[in-house]
């Protein structure tokens, strides 16, 4: 097959190192317990399994919990203004499981699309995603009932599926194909067997999924429940912070403040999430979604709906984070469904 | 946070440059260290010029997030100065601030600070003399601490191991046991809103991962039977009867003995009156915090405590209600063990652990969210004017973060550990808030469940301990 | 794709001038913004009425202003220097911070960012503008494009409410609006709002607008102040004939990078700063109550 290989583990690990030489490798690594993307120095310092999540998604890499969008300093009677400068080094993001990659597709619908954001589309050219597919499901995962795959491909430049004690490499773009390079020469390729086991991984992990798919007609139906009183008890127990926001693949939201000092300060912009109660907040004191339960529905809705072309993708891409994560256990596709039928069945309009 | 206007002090090898000189900010209260200062002015005595001043009204208006703020924007040291205890101008702003300097300072030497960063005086406004010689003491012990080292990612740290917990909790207890205790909350909490002793029930109710539940509300005696029990009952409920109270008045609670805490305190804090409550005490089989008894449980018993108004067992549910005034909460802790193993530890080894932890913190601000101690309805991190912390997600924003709340808890937090539990990183906020609880047992002693004490740091004797003190 | 180094930071602003300002009541301040750099001045492309700037207070951050002057256009006259007006309410951080600067102090300025009134689709119509309290600031540039070329339009109908005579803005310019052709200026305050002077109407905005019984038959209300009032208003304009295709309102919601990436202003699925803020009462209508 073209552009598939066979590898060991060993030359994995073989690869994996070589490719620190020259770039930022960043991979999952364990840190007082936790499984997290870091950069790494060495390659056995990388967590590559066929199986299980990190913690949140990489998306800081591209999307940095807080950065400086320029500088400024005051000099005389006016300011001076710094651009902060672009990365330089390409980084490679490396053990990405399917999720997590097709969150990054959708970090770029946002980031990429009408006015660019400079800082992002650097970081993101400069980026190389290794992503691996997943032989087996955590409890909390869900991507099959959202529309996403455990091998999907989305965002990924190489994928990387787990063949019980070997990998397949498949370079999916230029990108991948230039990331593996010459180092291929040495590899086996794969077979059209090799090949065969993606769709029965998809098949195998699907199995172990057991939610009931989340239908697209719901989309509507949400929305047309905006008003339904439903969303008062759903979300009741949300304590309102933004767990849920911070570890999803694809949430995007953030804040820009100044900080600084008299002499000179940033323009830092930092993530924030819808579910807190100044997201919406205005200076006058109004602020659009007062209650928690009614951040909590723009949060399921901005996931399940507000679709900008009918044909998009849910925002919500299934790793199930914020399910195994809410201090509060709020389970946002028991929300939908419950939701959806309360919507059904008492009408858009039931009052609360 | 801009790197421009912070000297990066130390060059490429760690050493110190030469020439190095510290940068020191004073707290200073008006009435007497101001005047002191000043005094030392005019009488031309000389001392360090590294001292930066920051007048206050009182040292009781100082709040160790000051102090941290100018660690975070570069100082590598502080100095706290007021007046003496029994003069201060606001009668006893100081007798205040001394306690809370006490448990932070032992805060920050547990967090990895080097003490001769850190110090404390009272200096009058007669007291030129005492001033410049603090000063110079001060900036002497501050240059041997060399330049703050950097609030960042220990990279290539190898991280440290802290000696497992002792404790195998409470006594096991199998499904058909766990299954009579649930039966019997069941009824104790299908009696309570029959009899209208209670508009609510608020417990424990299934969630969708397995052993998981969620805290749910209940108002209809027949959705009784959807109230669970067992290892997944991790959520401290009191953080939901502000909630409930606003459409009932009163109450019922499921609590587990460690959740007790959080009750008192918030009647203590008068968030809520007693009566307005309901307290369902439950036997407590221990409590899972990912697949391991939780350590919070480790030294527990898990029976309930007799301070509730119904206690539920295997065996029955009965109506109970002891005296508060013996209300005593003896449970020994786990976590003084991983304490203790830090303090054996140098300092850069404790700053390395904690900046690491701190690295990993998203500002999710999960562990205020869940503790139903931090009921402020517009917390000191949503205040913008000033923004006193950072909104950067980075180590110094982070630490202060983290340090301050753990300061706004001390002496009130119950050590039901909630905060550690749902932190998505696995900050061990647990062994910060546990520092700070010992600290205080050893200066002021316990607080228990009674309502009418006064939590220590609201509390003040002449005779508070103030070795430390210049 | 080409190089992301190359494009420009949009969140980098340009550097202005208080270049004169007049205070409109006790809150609220009309500024008068100029270029600091020349060839910035020399390339700015102006905007059109109803978009919006970010405008920057260094140290304090940014806020959110309609740019409130009649739209500059270059015109290639190089003698024309871009002067950039915006009115705002002393309320918040920024606007503190705003209102402690003087003349001749730098702030910062980026945009014009958002859609705009479709003052050309206007031409020849009956316009009426209703603004209630700073809503007027949002209207203003529309309204004095309008005003400029008063030839092109058909009747135009200033209605200006306020809770109180203080209240009221841009009384000093209201003068030099009456006395173009075929405008009327009607003002209006709250009833408990007068003074023992005042000469305007009393009453709420949309019981004085019913009062002035205009025909709805082919014209334009173009209305913008607090929601409560754009509830009443726009029940009003249904009850006496208008269509919700004639009704134009801005919406107002709390923006940071005003790009439409940052997610805040979002009202479903459409971005305030991106997709508005200039929105239709039709339009309004299809989108959830989340504003």
């Amino acid at each position: 097959m073209d552009s598939s290989w066979k590898l060991t583990e060993a030359q994995l690990r073989e690869w994996l190192n070589g490719l620190l030489e020259s770039n930022k490798m960043i991979a999952p690594v364990e840190e007082d317990g936790v499984l997290l993307f870091r950069p790494i120095a060495s390659e056995d310092q990388a967590v590559i399994k066929p199986s299980g999540k990190t913690r949140w998604s990489p998306k800081e890499f591209l999307f940095p919990r807080s950065e400086a969008l320029y500088r400024y300093a005051f000099k005389g009677s006016t300011v001076l203004i710094e651009d902060p400068s672009t990365p330089e080094k390409p980084q490679i993001l490396f053990g990405v499981r399917s999720c997590d990659a097709s969150g990054i597709v959708r970090l770029d619908e946002i980031f990429l699309s009408g006015i660019r954001d400079r800082l992002y589309g650097a970081r993101r050219e400069n980026t190389t995603v290794v992503s691996t597919a997943c032989a087996a499901a955590d409890p909390e995962c869900f991507c099959t009932a959202v529309g996403y795959s455990p091998v999907g491909e989305e965002g990924s430049d190489v994928q990387l599926v787990p063949l019980g004690e070997d990998w397949m490499v498949r370079a999916l773009t230029d990108k991948g194909k230039d990331l593996v390079g010459d180092t291929s020469d040495g590899w086996s390729k794969a077979t059209a067997k090799d090949g065969k086991r993606i769709p029965e991984l998809e098949k195998e992990v699907a199995g172990q999924i057991e939610r009931s798919p989340v239908n697209r007609e719901w989309s509507k139906v949400l929305e047309e429940g905006f008003e339904h009183g439903a969303w008062d008890r759903l979300a009741q127990h949300c304590l309102g912070c933004s767990v849920c926001a911070y570890v999803c693949p694809s949430c995007s939201c953030f804040d820009m403040n100044h900080e600084g000092n008299a002499w000179c300060g940033e323009q830092c912009r930092s993530w924030d999430a819808c579910t807190f109660p100044l997201f919406t907040h205005h200076a006058s004191g109004h602020n659009p979604r007062e209650t928690k339960q009614e951040r909590y529905r723009q949060r399921v809705l901005h996931k399940f709906a507000f679709k900008e072309e009918d044909d998009e993708p849910f925002r919500c891409v299934g790793c199930g984070r914020c399910v195994a994560l809410c201090p509060a256990g709020l389970d946002i596709v028991n929300t939908v469904s419950a939701a959806v039928e309360a919507i059904q069945e008492e009408g858009a309009d039931a009052a609360r | 946070m801009t790197e421009g206007n912070v000297s990066v002090a130390q060059n490429e090898s760690g050493t110190v440059p030469d020439g190095w000189q510290p940068h020191i900010v004073a707290l200073v209260c008006n009435w007497c260290s101001y005047a002191g200062a000043d005094m030392a002015g005019t009488t031309r005595l000389e001392y360090p010029a590294n001292v930066r001043m920051v007048r206050f009204p009182c040292t009781g208006r100082m709040s160790p997030l000051m102090i941290l703020r100018a660690f975070e924007q570069g100082a590598d040291g502080v100095l706290v100065s007021g007046c003496h205890p029994g003069d201060c101008h606001y009668v006893q702003g100081n007798l205040v601030a001394r306690r809370r300097f006490t448990i932070f300072r032992s805060l920050m030497d547990f967090i990895g600070i080097d003490l001769k960063r850190l110090h404390f005086a009272w200096v009058s406004a007669a007291e030129g003399h005492k001033w410049a010689k603090v000063v110079s003491e001060v900036t002497a012990a501050v240059q041997e601490a060399g330049p703050l080292p950097g609030f960042e990612y220990p990279d290539g740290w190898g991280g440290i191991d802290l000696p497992e917990m002792a404790g195998s909790g409470p006594q096991e207890l199998d499904q058909g046991e766990l299954d009579a205790i649930r039966t019997n909350l069941r009824k104790a909490a299908s009696e309570v809103l029959t009899t209208g002793r209670a508009g609510v029930v608020i417990g424990y109710g299934a969630g969708s991962l397995p052993d998981q539940t969620i805290p749910v509300l209940i108002t209809e005696t027949a959705d009784c039977e959807t109230l669970e029990w067992g290892r997944g009952c991790c959520n401290n409920l009191s953080t939901y009867i502000g909630l409930a109270l606003e459409k009932h008045e009163r109450v019922a609670v499921v609590a587990k003995t460690c959740d007790l805490g959080a009750i008192s305190g918030l009647i203590r804090e008068g968030q809520l009156r007693r009566e307005q409550l309901l307290v369902i005490g439950v036997q407590c089989p221990g409590v899972h915090d990912g697949s391991e008894l939780a350590a919070k449980c480790r030294a527990c018993s898990g029976d309930p405590h007799p301070i509730c108004d119904f206690v539920v067992t295997v065996d029955s549910v009965h109506e109970s209600c002891q005296d508060p005034l013996d209300a005593a909460l003896d449970t020994p802790n786990a976590r003084d063990e991983q304490i203790a193993h830090l303090e054996t530890l140098p300092h850069g080894e404790r700053w390395k652990y904690w900046q690491r932890q701190f690295s990993r913190c998203l500002r999710c601000y999960a562990c205020r969210a869940v503790c139903p101690m931090c009921y402020c309805s517009s917390c000191i991190s949503e205040k913008h004017r000033p923004q006193w912390v950072s909104t950067a997600i980075d180590n110094p924003g982070n630490s202060t973060w983290n340090i301050i709340r753990a300061v706004h808890l001390a002496g009130r937090c119950s050590g039901c550990d909630e905060c550690a539990r749902v932190c998505p990183a696995d900050i061990r906020l647990d062994l910060i808030n546990r520092k700070l609880a010992l600290e205080i047992e050893k200066q002021y002693g316990k607080v228990g469940l009674d309502p009418e004490e006064k939590s220590a740091l609201v509390d003040f004797r002449m005779e508070d301990s103030e070795e430390f003190i210049l | 794709m080409p190089l992301a180094e190359a494009a420009p930071n949009p969140y980098q602003p340009s550097l202005v001038r208080i270049h004169d300002f007049s205070d409109e009541t006790a809150d609220v301040r009309t500024l008068r913004l100029r270029f600091v750099d020349d060839n910035e001045a020399g390339e700015f492309a102006g905007w059109e009425p109803g978009q919006f700037g970010q405008f920057t207070v260094f140290g304090a951050g940014e806020s959110v202003f309609a740019l409130a002057n009649a739209p500059w256009r270059p015109n290639g006259d190089q003698a024309s220097t871009p002067t950039i007006e915006c009115t705002f309410r002393r309320v918040g951080k920024v606007t503190s911070a705003l209102r402690a600067m003087s003349k001749g102090q730098v702030i910062g300025f980026r945009g014009p960012y958002g859609n705009h009134f479709p003052v050309d689709a206007w031409k020849g119509k009956d316009l009426v503008f209703i603004g209630g309290g700073i809503g007027m600031a949002a209207l203003r540039s529309a309204m004095l494009d309008v005003i400029n070329r008063k030839e092109e339009y058909g009747e135009v109908v200033i209605l200006n409410g306020a809770r109180s005579v203080a209240d009221m803005v841009y009384t000093d310019e209201m003068p030099r609006w009456r006395e173009v052709d075929g405008v009327q200026v009607v003002c209006t305050v709250d009833p408990g709002g007068e003074t023992d002077d005042w000469k305007g109407e009393v009453g709420l905005l949309p019981n004085v607008f019913e009062g002035l019984g205009l025909d709805p038959d082919g014209r334009i209300v173009i209305a913008c102040g607090p929601p409560i009032m754009l509830h009443y208003l726009f029940l009003s304009l249904g009850k006496v004939g208008y269509s919700p295709d004639q009704v134009v309102t801005t919406l107002e919601n709390k923006m940071k990078c005003g790009i439409g990436h940052c997610g805040r202003c979002y009202v479903g699925p459409f971005s305030v700063c991106r997709d508005g803020p200039v929105v239709t009462w039709a339009e309004l209508n299809e989108l959830p109550k989340d504003y």
